[in-house]
This record gives structure tokens, sequence and C-alpha cells, in this order.
């Protein structure tokens, strides 16, 4: 069984039922409840958090730990328990991408990050210090190349 | 917006399953404790406002502007 997306980005998409993730909460401020990962390929470094529900609705997301090596996400256990996830190690953890015409000017949000854990969502705060709404997503690469 | 004088330890309820509490006042804070059912999610305001306001501008995103290859530190 599959669902069809129609993306006003990305045209018809044939999204299996396995692909669908529920975020029972929705995304903070933007609402919808399911919602499907889209990328390009199995590397890419931006995926597409696509709303079901919203063929426009859509954000690119990408793995934190890419551009923010020692980034940690802390939640209360209490909320880990509100939200059922159990352990780290099956949840997948993305944060979302505001995009811009130039490179450095890239941010993602590290301090409402996604969790997918089992066919389930949700953005979540991050208590963790140090989780700016607005990291440069550029800023490490550009240091590096500085530096070489 | 309803008004409503509390003291400490006095409560408030929204419906039936959400309790707001006083717990204490002191100088220009108030701590506040919240018991709220799983489905609703509570959040400090000014963090609420700008992750929606961040959520909203990353939904704006063109994939025409998303490289496809980066360059990533690893």
């Amino acid at each position: 069984m599959s669902v069809t997306l129609q993306s006003t980005r990305f045209g018809e998409v044939e999204i299996p039922d396995e692909a669908v993730i529920d975020f029972p909460l929705g995304l903070i401020g933007l609402g919808g409840s399911r919602y499907t990962l889209l990328a390009r390929s199995d590397d890419a470094a931006f995926v597409w958090l696509h709303s079901l529900d919203d063929p426009a609705l859509a954000l690119p997301l990408t793995n934190p730990w890419r551009f923010f090596d020692s980034y940690e996400v802390e939640i209360a256990d209490d909320e880990a328990e509100r939200l059922g996830i159990e352990s780290d190690d099956d949840t997948a953890v993305y944060v979302t991408v505001r995009a811009a015409e130039s490179l450095e000017d890239f941010s993602a949000n590290l301090r409402a990050p996604i969790l997918v854990n089992n066919g389930l969502g949700h953005q979540v705060i991050n208590q963790a210090p140090d989780a700016p709404v607005r990291a440069p997503l550029f800023s490490t690469v550009n240091e590096e190349e500085r530096a070489a | 917006m309803l008004i409503i004088t509390r003291r400490p330890g006095e409560k408030i309820m929204l419906g039936d399953d959400t309790v707001i509490e006083v717990i204490e006042v002191s100088g220009s804070s108030v701590r506040i404790g919240i018991d709220a059912p799983r489905s609703l999610p509570v959040y400090r305001e000014e963090i609420w406002r700008s992750v929606k306001e961040e959520n909203a501008a990353a939904a704006q995103a063109d994939p025409q502007v998303l490289p496809n290859d980066l360059p990533v530190s690893k």
C-alpha cells in the first residue's frame, strides 16, 4: 500500500505506507500530522520533511552531526517518556535548515530537533546549552578552508 | 484576557486535565508548575515563537538553492 503525494515542489511521488511518519503533535507552529522524508540519494546532505496533508508544506532537514560534531540533544526523562522514546539508538535526529541564496546564510535550528522513532515524529525543545535556533551551517567548513 | 489573582499553592484548571499551580513568588519571578496531558505540549512562549518562526522560514526553501554536493567536514 502507498500514498500518493502531490508535491508543489517535486510533483507526484508515491510514498509507501511504511515511510509515513506520524507527528501526533505536528510541527511547532505548522501543524500537520503525517509527513514523510524525501531525499535525492542515501547520502544526500539534505532531506525534505514533506507533509502528506499539505502539498506545499516541506522543510529541508539535515543530520546535525554532519555539520556540528559536538552537537548534543538533551531531553528530560519525563519528556522522553511522554514521547515514547526509550533509547537513543533507534531514534533518528534531524534539524531543520533555513536555506538562503548564499551558503554563508544557511542555518540550522539546533534548539528544536526533530526526532523520528518507529514511524513517530516529534519536534522537541533541546535542553542542552549552546543550541541556538539559528546556527550557521557552513561556518565550520569556512574555518577549515581558511586554515587550509 | 482573563486575569485571575492567585497566591502560592493555589491552582488554576484549564478544562478538566490541565493544572497550573503558582509554586513561589520571589521578587519579579514567579515559579509555575504545570500538569498537562501528553497531548498538550508546554513551551516557554519566547522559545515557541522563535521555533515557529524558524519552521516557517525553513518551509520557504526552494529546492533549487539547496546544493546537492556539499563541502562536508568529514
